[in-house]
């Protein structure tokens, strides 16, 4: 990160940060600030309803989207249904598509994407839990506290069969308590490293003792609790688990560095913000007992949210790649193929690769995946299963009145890039396409592969 | 012979396609010196091998003659009768029969008690401090290999200065503020596809689509990694094209890896740092199943590294350094497994290291909160591969001066 822009994001006013967004005239609310809202608080949206969007207020737009918290019944049941066909075979690797069909048809896109930060942050790996059905059910835990109460997110994470599986933890005896699920509590999933001691690993763990995994239940074994007397983050108690975690959630440090995650996760990854910068969020967070919507609507609505400093200053996540062509579209395409896809740039649902999760940002980008990036949308426009609002490409396009490719240039631009395109760029790609051979069907698709190949197009 | 019809080939190749990785260079110019200066491609090399997850340190080199060893681990000691045995007091875990015989070939050095003061315990924190050589306090964008590729002049030819195999995020390692490091996950796939990808690699490869966004970091460092990316995919994938060897490499992901590496060198890359990783050292539970598993594919993979490079000709001239954020408590825990602890063994492989076990046998009774305590800083070791495999002055790349320990015959 460079001094210049550590001193940009200095200059900052937190109380201008976060107040309402008002439009200027450098910033109005139009079609690109909807639609930086619409990628950001999802994957993204079709023009039309971007158009229908801006006849409307900012606060009113997200503040429907956020109270959109819970998925309806009725789709939740429909891919419910999908997802257990899946689940029946018992391989872990077919859950990654029935999460995408989820991602590629959801109508609560903020929730979906909500629930993959979470994912990102109580990062749990299927390849070591081995059990479909495990990650299913942590999947829908996350998914219902996706935009709901952060304490109580957590107290279920503790007790989740899937993570405790996954950090050694099925067994846990009083006479070597096992450190790992203790530690990460405090460094990974409240806290962050340095808020806490090395003795207060080895106490919290005592705490713990006696939590087990028996027949893919949670239980308390009594008999290996250690009831003795503990210190934990300076309080002294016979303490068991669900304390533990409660006087984790009590610590000062916890709101400042979950509402950092929400920073990064829907504003942007760099500069680091202060945390003098953050303190109006961590504060909201706790006097709104630690509910997660209030702050995501904060955020989502503010000023800071539609400056500069937000907008194309997110390196897309593969996902938000993917689903966002797909979702600006109105395409829809094999779940297998993006599910795997996902997997070979970096994001495998249900994969992350270790216990923290994503890092995010720039750790998206190295040279494998860049040519991954541009390949995997290759293969998905090539796929005989995409269609677009179950049409072709050009014909999708020609029921928007879009017809050449300079039209088509301008409604992908407005659609899927954070930042508009210069001249000299626009030439480059007329180009490069315009002599491509094949129907227009194919130039069109050329065209979509090539502007989602260029670096820009990276941006979110 | 045929390593210099390899390095023909390349030179041919590099001119046509753009080869130089350095950020913000003007490529045209690079080109027209690679075809009038011949490559280095005698320079030391050295692999770095990363054990991620903090590997076990005293089941690895095992003090078997120890009794508080056998005290600490009553089911997790390695049984007298089945450790490789170095002398009367030290051996190798059963599983490390190829490094074994590159010990006795005079090829394989371990030093003991590797760490640093004040040890943290998050598998993150203690991977960012081996890879930084800084603590969380200071600024740590780069990398201990980026600062020293920083250091390199450009070499014309441009071959990629450092490469990262593997699927795994790049390693904060080599990290450098000039220069982008490829990762490449897979040969086969690195490569653009499409039946638009000539145009394609034309269009991101001559200069990336100028946009309207003003001074946007993020959209630098996107150009500039796409041109490393175009650049490097069609270079790598056709150095490996044609390696032939007889050395058999264990079918694992470590040993497709160091493969690839072996091909690399071969081919005449000038790339002098190749980085790769092995994961899965986090034994919290059932440590001896998994423990074993991984360093056999570690030994194994490694010694027929070692073994092809000789084959080739390469051996004086590559080191393989393997080193893991932490080791283990000393104590098993109740799940038959270790916790994380602090100092641990680090190990050299090639044809110029100092053969041995080198530094103190561990001491077992005088623990630090249950963990081993150092005997040497690792930027020890860094150094003296930075000065004397590397051929660089350590000191303005680790911050500070470090005592160099003696690792290396010349």
């Amino acid at each position: 990160m460079s001094e210049n822009q550590m001193s940009q994001m200095r200059s900052i006013d937190p109380a201008w940060a976060w107040k309402p967004f008002e439009p200027t005239s450098d910033q109005p609310w139009d079609r690109s600030a909807v639609s930086h809202l619409y990628r950001r608080a999802g994957f993204g949206m079709e023009l039309s309803v971007i158009g229908e969007a801006v006849k409307r207020e900012p606060a009113e737009v997200v503040g429907k989207l956020v109270s959109a918290n819970r998925e309806s019944t009725e789709f939740r049941s429909t891919a419910d249904a999908l997802a257990e066909a899946t689940l029946a075979g018992g391989d872990p690797e077919k859950l990654s598509a029935a999460w995408v069909y989820r991602l590629l048809y959801t109508p609560n896109q903020l929730l979906e994407k909500t629930a993959i930060l979470w994912h990102g942050h109580f990062a749990t790996g299927a390849e070591k839990v081995k059990d479909a059905r495990m990650m299913w059910n942590q999947n829908q835990l996350l998914r219902d506290h996706a935009l709901g109460d952060f304490g109580s997110l957590v107290k279920k994470i503790s007790q989740d069969p899937a993570m405790l599986v996954y950090l050694d933890w099925a067994v846990n005896r009083k006479a070597h308590p096992n450190e790992n699920f203790a530690r990460e509590l405090m460094e990974l999933f409240c806290l962050g490293e340095g808020n806490y001691s090395e003795t207060d690993v080895l106490e919290l763990a005592r705490c713990f003792t006696g939590w087990e995994i028996k027949n893919k239940r949670f239980r308390k074994n009594r008999y290996q609790h250690d009831p003795g007397e503990k210190t934990v983050l300076g309080q002294n108690g016979d303490f068991d688990g669900e304390d533990g975690v409660r006087i984790v959630l009590d610590q000062p440090a916890m709101p400042l560095f979950v509402t950092r995650k929400l920073y990064r996760f829907f504003i942007s990854d760099e500069p680091e913000p202060t945390d003098a910068f953050l303190q109006p969020l961590a504060d909201l967070f706790r006097e709104r007992d630690l509910q997660i919507a209030p702050v995501v609507e904060r955020i989502l609505g503010s000023n800071q949210f539609y400056s500069q400093h937000a907008i194309a200053r997110k390196i897309k996540s593969p996902v938000e790649l993917v689903m966002g062509m797909l979702r600006s579209l109105g395409a829809t395409t094999n779940t297998q193929l993006v599910a795997r896809g996902l997997l070979s740039i970096g994001q495998g649902l249900f994969f992350p690769p270790n216990v923290k999760g994503w890092d995010g940002g720039r750790a998206w980008i190295n040279s494998s995946t860049l040519l991954g990036r541009s390949n995997l949308i290759a293969d998905i426009l090539d796929s005989d299963a995409t269609r677009f609002d179950g049409k072709t490409l050009a014909e999708y396009l020609g029921e928007h009145d879009v017809q050449t490719t300079d039209e088509a240039m301008m409604y992908f631009e407005q659609c899927l890039l954070a930042a508009p395109l210069d001249e000299q760029a626009k030439d480059q790609l007329r180009h490069s396409t315009v002599s491509q051979p094949g129907d227009q069907d194919q130039q069109m698709r050329t065209l979509l592969h090539v502007m989602m190949s260029l670096p820009i197009s990276q941006l979110g | 012979m045929n390593i210099h019809l390899n390095r023909r080939r390349f030179l041919r190749d590099s001119i046509g396609a753009s080869a130089a990785i350095g950020v913000g260079t003007t490529l045209p110019e690079c080109f027209a010196e690679a075809a009038s200066t011949s490559i280095q491609s005698d320079e030391r090399i050295l692999v770095v091998v990363q054990m991620s997850g903090g590997n076990d340190g005293l089941n690895t080199i095992v003090p078997y003659a120890d009794d508080d060893y056998r005290s600490a681990r009553p089911k997790l000691a390695i049984p007298t009768s089945e450790v490789i045995r170095c002398d009367d007091h030290d051996g190798f875990h059963p599983a490390m029969t190829g490094l074994k015989e590159l010990l006795q070939d005079g090829k394989f050095a371990a030093v003991r008690n590797v760490g640093y003061e004040n040890p943290n315990r998050s598998h993150f924190e203690s991977m960012d401090i081996w890879h930084t050589c800084r603590r969380k306090d200071e600024p740590r964008s780069d990398g201990w290999l980026g600062r020293f590729l920083d250091q390199q002049p450009a070499i014309a030819g441009g071959d990629v200065p450092a490469l990262h195999l593997g699927r795994e995020q790049q390693p904060t390692a080599v990290a450098s503020t000039s220069v982008r490091v490829p990762t490449v996950k897979e040969l086969a796939e690195f490569q653009l596809r499409g039946n638009n990808k000539d145009r394609l690699r034309e269009l991101l490869e001559t200069r990336p689509p100028a946009t309207s966004l003003g001074d946007n970091p993020l959209l630098s460092f996107l150009e500039s990694s796409t041109t490393s990316a175009i650049a490097a995919s069609g270079r790598v994938t056709e150095a490996a094209s044609s390696y032939q060897s007889d050395v058999i490499y264990p079918e694992t992901d470590l040993g497709n890896k160091l493969r690839v590496v072996a091909q690399l060198i071969d081919a005449g890359l000038s790339t002098r740092i190749y980085y790769v990783q092995h994961d899965g050292f986090d034994t919290h539970a059932q440590q001896a199943a998994t423990h074993d598993i991984l360093l056999r594919q570690w030994s194994d993979a490694v010694t027929a590294l070692v073994r092809d490079l000789d084959a080739h000709d390469h051996g004086g001239r590559v080191c393989v350094m393997t080193f893991s954020e932490f080791g283990r408590r000393v104590a098993e825990n109740a799940s038959e497994g270790t916790d994380h602890g602090a100092a641990g063994p680090m190990f050299l492989c090639g044809g110029a290291v100092k053969p041995g076990i080198h530094g103190k046998r561990p001491n077992l009774t005088d623990l630090q909160q249950g963990d081993l305590k150092h005997e040497h800083d690792f930027r020890q070791v860094y150094a003296t591969v930075l000065r004397d495999w590397l051929g660089t002055d350590p000191a303005t790349i680790l911050g500070k001066d470090y005592e160099s320990l003696r690792l290396f015959t010349s």
